[in-house]
């Protein structure tokens, strides 16, 4: 080998060598020190939420008891000396609206972070981009099951968790406690009805209940005779709905119509925002004999819990009464205050990633821990179940919480 | 199960009917499809709530009054909007286009401005009109608001067939959309008359709004439901009041047929899949005149 092709080589290789080592250089730093959002004094949070539109009873309260999270995290002096400051954008809970809102937080905001989202098809819709741009981001209240599923890096949710805890946690109170030998299922022909009716599907196998009918309806029916007739010729032990409120009143009402009250009615809890205004829209209290839903708050067995935090909201609200998705918006804002915490006073977007990754937090809020992990971007997966007769609601015995295997 | 599910969509037919026959009695008088019909409707079961549980008002009293609120708000509308889209031309004669934008815009109006209460955030209910418990025939099974429903939608459709046909004011509606000019030169007063549709096709939405608003639950979205109207009087012929309601109740039966032989998820799509069948085999309806091909 001539001496100018051995330098011609060694050269080469050395070019190399730095390409390779910069590349991973770049690729293992934690971030950038400068990431935008950040202050000596500031972390600037991009939050939003349905705050107009006809789902707006699942965002405004949310995001309100969120704030409180944050304003008095502020009182205390903020998070390693940094006060959390917020910009909210409503997102009418559309896809499209979302996406527009994540964009401007992250463009002309320069947001450190994202906080919101409460329905699952918009949160979805923003995903791509929020991996795209590796923005770290915590869902507010969504479900969020296509968001978490497949978990990636920087997408954080289910935060009450997810179509599958629900539907996990149910199906297992109906063979366990019920002792249920064959369920009927009956959800929306969307993709929430769809990871509900495979996950109650997995789980009543699992414990040897036999699914003997799954009625998928769309969500806008008006009538629900077919599809309850049809259940009632199963002759099911126990029903399973993941219906959304007004299809979930029109459920309960042919229930009880054709007779089937002896049948226990588990109704997931998307399906009864108020209690109250669902047991008022039912009007026949023989349709809640048999009645339960799922929860995935302490609130309704432990009054000490509810209390603290209705009355904490009440004094940042003026005194107003919050409605029942308050508790809904507490879990998330917890979740990003202990991971802004454990992340330190040299806080990044990845350093920030990295502590929600890691994070493992029981608080008197929740019935089981949130948790994440390297695969895994959905919090909540415990679930209790409520037994609820129109007048008063009572925590049955245990927990439900979901093993995190996938239905097939 | 199959004479239960035929019961429970007669009983549907007749909800669909009676959105129906609001829709045709302005088209009958005016020529115009009222896609506001459905939030007509959300918005008198809201009106009614609002009487029952905030004013306090008693059953009786608050249908009479929800009613003729309807009934002005229709007339209203058709005078401060309609009319001046129509101008000083007679109905006939005036593009359709803008009346029918028009009913459209009415319609999102309608919704937005009920999304902006407080309460309406949630699904609500209006107390039945006919309340207790139900009524059993063998092993069928029906509400006493069901039949309520059914009843109300017979003799609505029968008053307004032997209105239409046999009293001044009803010849004089039609007239007024048969021939506008003409019936003006016979001293018809024809804006006043459309006024009158448009009250009268409203105070039937106030009827419905009331009948429905227990069935259907409540919702601003509530007014989706026009759509099954509109199915209803095309398999009906959109100039016929016994066919609207003949194609309401074939609707709501095979709706639930399909429901049990197919699918529910076919549900959704059975009134487009029927209004297509119809316009193909038969473009007047089952018991519709043949309509006048208008430009619009």
């Amino acid at each position: 080998m001539s001496k100018r092709a051995s330098k011609r080589r060694f050269t080469a290789c050395a070019v190399t060598t730095a390409i390779v080592a910069l590349t991973a250089t770049a690729s293992m730093t934690p971030a950038r020190a400068e990431d935008p959002g950040i202050t000596d004094n500031e972390i600037l949070i991009g939050m939003f939420g349905p705050l107009s539109g006809p789902l707006i009873a699942y965002g405004i309260d949310p995001v309100q008891a969120a704030k409180m999270l944050y304003e008095e995290a502020n009182k205390k002096g903020g998070i390693h000396g940094r006060k959390i400051r917020l910009i909210v954008e409503d997102d009418k809970c559309s896809p499209n609206d979302i996406v527009s809102v994540v964009k401007k937080f992250v463009t002309i905001d320069k947001v450190f972070m994202l906080h919101g989202g409460s329905c699952t098809a918009a949160v979805s819709a923003a995903a791509d981009y929020i991996n795209r741009e590796k923005i770290p981001y915590a869902m507010l209240n969504a479900a969020g099951d296509n968001a978490v599923f497949p978990p990636t890096r920087y997408v954080f949710g289910s935060f009450q968790g997810t179509q599958r805890a629900y539907a996990a946690a149910f199906a297992t109170f109906g063979a366990q406690f019920l002792k249920a030998k064959r369920a009927a299922v009956i959800v929306h022909d969307d993709e929430y009805g769809k990871a509900n009716a495979a996950m109650a599907r997995a789980t009543f196998e699992k414990f040897g209940v036999e699914v003997v009918i799954i009625e998928r309806i769309p969500p806008n029916i008006s009538d629900l005779t077919a599809p309850m007739l049809k259940i009632r010729e199963a002759k099911p032990d126990v029903i399973l709905s993941g219906a959304y409120p007004a299809p979930a009143v029109l459920i309960a009402q042919k229930y009880a119509e054709f007779g089937m009250t002896a049948i226990p009615l588990l109704q997931a809890a998307q399906g009864i925002p108020t209690p109250s205004v669902f047991a008022k829209n039912v009007a026949n209290p023989e349709a809640l004999e048999n009645f339960y839903y799922t929860w995935a708050f302490n609130d309704i067995g432990d009054a000490a819990v509810r209390t603290k935090y209705i009355d904490l909201f009440k004094s940042y609200n003026n005194g107003r009464e919050p409605g029942p998705f308050m508790m809904s918006g507490i879990p998330s804002a917890v979740a990003v205050l202990a991971a802004l915490d454990a992340a330190g006073r040299d806080l990044t977007r990845e350093g920030f990633v990295n502590a929600m990754e890691k994070l493992n937090l029981k608080f008197d809020a929740m019935p089981g821990p949130l948790e994440f992990g390297p695969k895994r971007r959905d919090g909540a997966r415990t679930m209790v179940i409520i037994k609820y007769d129109g007048k008063t609601q009572k925590v049955m015995p245990g927990t439900y919480t979901w093993d995190g295997k996938e239905a097939n | 199960m199959i004479l239960q599910a035929t019961l429970s969509g007669i009983v549907m037919g007749c909800v669909y009917a009676l959105i129906a026959l609001s829709l045709v009695i302005i088209y009958k008088s005016t020529d115009v499809v009222n896609f506001a019909a459905g939030e007509f409707v959300m918005i008198a079961g809201y009106l009614g709530l609002l009487l029952l549980d905030h004013f306090g008002l008693n059953y009786p009293l608050m249908v009479v009054l929800t009613v003729t609120l309807m009934f002005a708000f229709g007339a209203l509308f058709e005078r401060t909007a309609l009319n001046k889209i129509v101008g000083f031309k007679y109905a006939a004669e005036a593009a359709l286009v803008p009346m029918v934008v028009a009913t459209i815009g009415l319609s999102f109006m309608l919704k937005g401005a009920v999304r902006v209460i407080p309460s309406t955030e949630e699904v609500l209910r209006l107390p039945p009109l006919f309340s207790g418990p139900p009524v059993f025939f063998a092993n069928i099974v029906l509400q006493r608001q069901d039949i309520g429903i059914v009843i109300v939608a017979v003799l609505v459709m029968i008053a307004l067939t032997l209105g239409f046909n046999f009293t001044a004011i009803g010849k004089a509606l039609r007239a007024t959309s048969q021939n506008p000019r003409a019936a003006a030169l016979i001293g018809i007063p024809v804006k006043r008359m459309r006024m009158m549709a448009w009250g009268l096709a409203s105070g039937l939405a106030g009827i419905s709004g009331i009948l429905l608003s227990p069935k259907l639950l409540m919702t601003p979205d509530m007014g989706n439901v026009v759509m099954l109207g509109i199915a209803a009087s095309i398999v009906g012929g959109f100039t016929s009041l016994v066919g609207c309601v003949i194609g309401g109740i074939v609707l709501g039966v095979v709706q639930n047929l399909i429901g049990i032989f197919v699918s529910p998820q076919a549900i959704a799509v059975t009134p487009f899949f029927i209004i297509m069948l119809v316009l193909v085999m038969r473009p007047n309806g089952l018991f519709g005149e043949a309509m006048r091909l208008k430009k619009v």
